[in-house]
């Protein structure tokens, strides 16, 4: 094995002032400086925020002509608005003229945004309609729309973007990811959900990337939501939280930085994902699901449930709620999440679903506020940026399937393995 | 619809708040909790004229969850509040009215209300003060002939609710 390189020097950019991150990120560890580093945070703004595909918002949240979501990508304000004929775009929330946030609302409907500041008028396309005084602005005005970002595509109602016209295709960027969300779906026996309960918004004072490692590592459980199993029978008792040669939980590196922790080997029987026994206080519900998926497939996925699953960059699939990354600097970032409602069951089946989202995430929630605090920590012990991270838990009992992802152990670090191989890959692309 | 109250009845619901604010500070829960009636809920809504069965709260806590967030704290691993946070709260502008049409058929309601700020210190991980400032409601009941009260209802409405919120695992 070969001596760990001096810390300091690891962290020093290359002679033409890049960062190096073939040495900074290492199969089996990561160097500190990529959570704490201005120019790194610079960087990945323009490689992964701007220059590949991210997520943006639900179809359901738009439904129809005229509606529109305030979002932030990287550090750019978008709107994705929904257009008279009924396409979703996403556009640049910012004036052409004096580079004002046309729209300061969170959600809404609109026919045209008004620029507060000179009155500049633009339609839900992002196209210049009116301007005030017209006599002294004599220039073209197709020049001066609300940039609308190249590339939005959406799969299953999940709409992404990118400010990239060269950023490829989605269906190649999601690869192995297109069936985590037909798994999420399929929660609902009409094939709807619906993400219409607001959102809660949970600052950390620490970077980013931590949030998605966090979210898939199986490891921490056990210690870091000690209170919680103290407190709550859960399906995460024989999920992650009995000895190592018990757990029957996965983590999976589906591969392009998506990664998962595979629960529902080790639930012991249906609707554990809601915390339940069985199934038996919802009949409704699991009759819904047979007549839609048929007996078998309808009882194995009452069994296996929703996924718990980080697509790249920014969205977690998290079993029975969305959540959002949204960076904000090296040592800031914030996680939004929503209930999973879903369409065809009853009301009492989304109230469980409400109640559960308000118990495991936010800022005042049964397991979330211990990630974050620990997260927090983390980001003042590496405030030097001089720290390796260790990577390789598990290297050796990692298996390879056909389809190129990687399983691993739930304890083991198979997910932030792949998390970081494709980061690396982006951000030396 | 509601009526209003004497100054003895005042003076009494006003040391109630004063003593269930001291309490939160102190991180003194099992006292805290003698003051909760059975059909207590404790709300911290998005928006203040959110529908707990549309919208999704930041807490939303039944009795039984609010038991299981008591004890949660005590576990003493509970890392977000570990150690717990420092905390002083100030409650102002207090309005007090007797409920015509109380929750329990025959019993003494009150409906209180104020604003508060409360100042944390976030000892388990920045050190920073965090600032919460808002407006609280309060459902109040006196029990027995000693009119002894409970609260059934805190719904705490702050000012930054919709925006992000540093980690938050006290009682507000």
């Amino acid at each position: 094995m070969a001596a760990i390189p001096d810390s300091l020097s690891a962290a020093q950019p290359r002679a033409d002032g890049a960062v190096n991150y073939d040495e900074l990120i290492q199969q089996d560890r990561i160097h500190g400086s990529l959570y704490t580093s201005e120019a790194v945070y610079r960087d990945e703004l323009q490689k992964i925020f701007y220059g590949g595909w991210v997520y943006v918002g639900h179809e359901s949240e738009i439904p129809e002509p005229g509606q529109f979501v305030r979002r932030t990508i990287g550090e750019e304000p978008v709107l994705l608005v929904r257009t008279r004929d009924g396409r979703p775009t996403v556009l640049k929330n910012r004036c052409a003229h004096r580079a004002n946030l046309v729209c300061m609302e969170d959600r809404g409907s609109a026919r045209s945004f008004t620029c507060p500041y000179h009155g500049w008028v633009y339609g839900l396309d992002g196209k210049l309609l009116d301007v005030p005084y017209p006599n002294g602005f004599t220039r073209d005005r197709n020049q001066y729309g609300l940039p609308v970002l190249p590339l939005v595509d959406s799969y299953r109602g999940f709409i992404f973007a990118s400010f990239n016209p060269d950023a490829g295709s989605l269906r190649d960027h999601l690869g192995n990811a297109t069936r985590v969300i037909d798994r999420t779906i399929a929660m609902s026996p009409t094939g709807e959900i619906k993400l219409t309960a607001g959102w809660v918004k949970h600052k950390f004072q620490a970077n980013w990337k931590m949030l998605p490692e966090n979210d898939t590592d199986g490891y921490h459980v056990n210690f870091v939501h000690a209170s919680f199993a103290r407190v709550i029978r859960s399906q995460y008792d024989a999920a992650a939280m009995t000895a190592e040669q018990e757990l029957k939980s996965r983590t999976i590196d589906w591969g392009n930085g998506h990664t998962e922790i595979d629960f529902a080997p080790a639930y012991p029987g249906e609707l554990a994902w809601l915390g339940l026994p069985d199934a038996s206080r919802y009949p409704d519900y699991v009759q819904a699901m047979e007549q839609a998926y048929g007996h078998e497939r309808a009882h194995q996925l009452l069994h296996d449930g929703p996924p718990h699953t980080v697509i790249f960059p920014n969205l977690f699939l998290a079993e029975m709620n969305i959540v959002i990354f949204e960076p904000r600097g090296p040592n800031e970032c914030v996680q939004w999440h929503t209930p999973l409602l879903l369409g065809g069951v009853s009301d009492a089946v989304n109230d469980r679903i409400m109640r559960q989202s308000e118990g495991a995430l936010g800022p005042s929630a049964f397991l979330l506020a211990d990630d974050g605090v620990i997260s927090e920590r983390q980001q003042i012990a590496l405030r030097s940026g001089q720290a390796w991270l260790d990577l390789s838990r598990g290297e050796q009992r990692e298996i390879v399937e056909a389809d190129g992802s990687r399983i691993g152990h739930v304890t083991d670090e198979t997910t932030n393995r792949g998390f970081w191989h494709h980061y690396r890959k982006v951000m030396t692309r | 619809m509601q009526t209003a109250v004497s100054i003895e009845e005042a003076r009494r619901i006003e040391a109630f708040l004063y003593l269930e604010a001291r309490l939160a500070d102190e991180s003194r829960y099992e006292e805290w909790e003698n003051l909760v009636d059975e059909d207590m809920y404790y709300w911290i809504p998005l928006a203040p004229d959110a529908d707990p069965q549309r919208n999704v709260s930041v807490t939303a806590d039944n009795r039984k969850r609010l038991a299981t967030r008591l004890a949660q704290l005590k576990t003493g691993v509970r890392h977000a509040q570990t150690p717990p946070s420092p905390m002083r709260r100030l409650l102002s502008n207090i309005e007090i009215e007797r409920s015509a049409n109380p929750k329990v058929a025959g019993a003494q309601e009150y409906a209180v209300a104020a604003n508060f700020v409360c100042y944390e210190l976030r000892a388990q991980s920045t050190r920073q003060l965090e600032v919460w400032p808002g407006r609280v409601e309060y459902g109040l009941r006196a029990h027995g002939d000693s009119g002894g009260l409970k609260m059934f209802l805190k719904k705490v409405m702050l000012v930054h609710a919709s925006e992000p919120l540093p980690t938050l695992a006290f009682i507000l």
